[in-house]
């Protein structure tokens, strides 16, 4: 586990692909409603900045990782069937590099 | 087993995209490209030339792409902002400083090498005291092993005829083992390839 000094308190970095995987175990295990998840509620459990996870999230759209739901007025995100296989690949390896004591 | 570690790197690789699977992809290719080159070099010395020693440049050849192989095991631990599509080739701009010319040009890469699987191994470790992973342990134990094989590769140029040679071969095989053991228990049958091309 890396730390980064930022000042007041030490936290844990997490890279790119942490974040990813963050954003889509959110969708998949701890979705506010049948809807999906809001953006404000992916910002406050990813602990992502609001400019940030639009750029991820409109990503992980057109990659197919998530689906996103206009309907009801507020966007809403859920996993797709492929960003479920995408996050058990990102488990997986996520453990082979701890392995060689690297993070993915 | 390089080439399986470096098979499943690249599998996850390609499924998430990630660099620092892509380095260790290179890194296990790179590994078992230099034992592949220098079993080549023993075949042709048993079937074809029969001269009793196998090519030093071969040798040499086969020691140099397993020293890239290092290279990227043992700086995947401080290399964190690179990526494959971006600036790659700017990252190992530092190849030239294994490119020092020398009539003993070996000695020299079987030194970096052991000096990349020392660092390696102990980075290893200490990711195991920070996260408690088992299976760092034999990662950094396969590591240690292939150091000390390839430490006495190097002195085995000392005592040429003894056995130090093939006690060296034998404590990398020892080694490639261990780090293949924690990666054999990585389960892979459900991943499926090219789902994000």
């Amino acid at each position: 586990m890396q730390l980064k000094y930022t000042g007041i308190i030490m936290t844990e970095y997490r890279t790119h692909m942490k974040i990813i995987g963050d954003i889509l175990a959110t969708t998949r295990d701890d979705l506010q409603d049948e809807d999906g998840a809001s953006v404000t509620y992916l910002i406050r459990k990813a602990n992502v900045s609001h400019s940030r996870i639009s750029r991820i999230l409109k990503t992980l759209v057109s990659q197919g990782l998530l689906e996103q739901d206009g309907t009801t007025g507020s966007n809403k995100y859920r996993i797709s069937q492929s960003g479920r296989e995408f996050l058990q690949a990102y488990y997986t390896f996520t453990s082979f590099a701890d392995n060689f004591g690297l993070t993915i | 087993m390089g080439l399986a570690i470096g098979i499943m790197s690249l599998i996850g690789f390609r499924n998430t995209g990630s660099p620092t699977l892509f380095r260790l992809t290179i890194a296990f290719f790179s590994i078992s490209a230099g034992f592949f080159v220098i079993w080549a070099g023993y075949m042709v010395e048993d079937f074809i030339t029969k001269s009793g020693n196998i090519e030093r440049w071969i040798q040499t050849l086969g020691i140099v792409i397993q020293t890239i192989g290092y290279f990227f095991i043992a700086f995947s631990h401080s290399i964190k902002s690179f990526f494959p599509k971006s600036r790659y080739f700017r990252s190992v701009g530092i190849f030239p400083l294994f490119l020092v010319s020398s009539v003993q040009i070996e000695h020299i890469f079987r030194s970096i090498s052991f000096i990349l699987l020392a660092y390696g191994a102990i980075e290893t470790m200490l990711s195991y005291f920070e996260n408690k992973n088992k299976g760092a342990i034999s990662v950094a134990v396969g590591l240690a092993l292939l150091a000390l094989g390839e430490f006495l590769g190097w002195y085995s140029f000392v005592f040429p005829e003894s056995i130090l040679y093939s006690i060296s071969m034998t404590i990398k095989i020892g080694g490639l083992i261990a780090l293949f053991i924690p990666v054999s228990k990585i389960p892979l049958t459900k991943i499926k390839f090219d789902d994000l091309d």
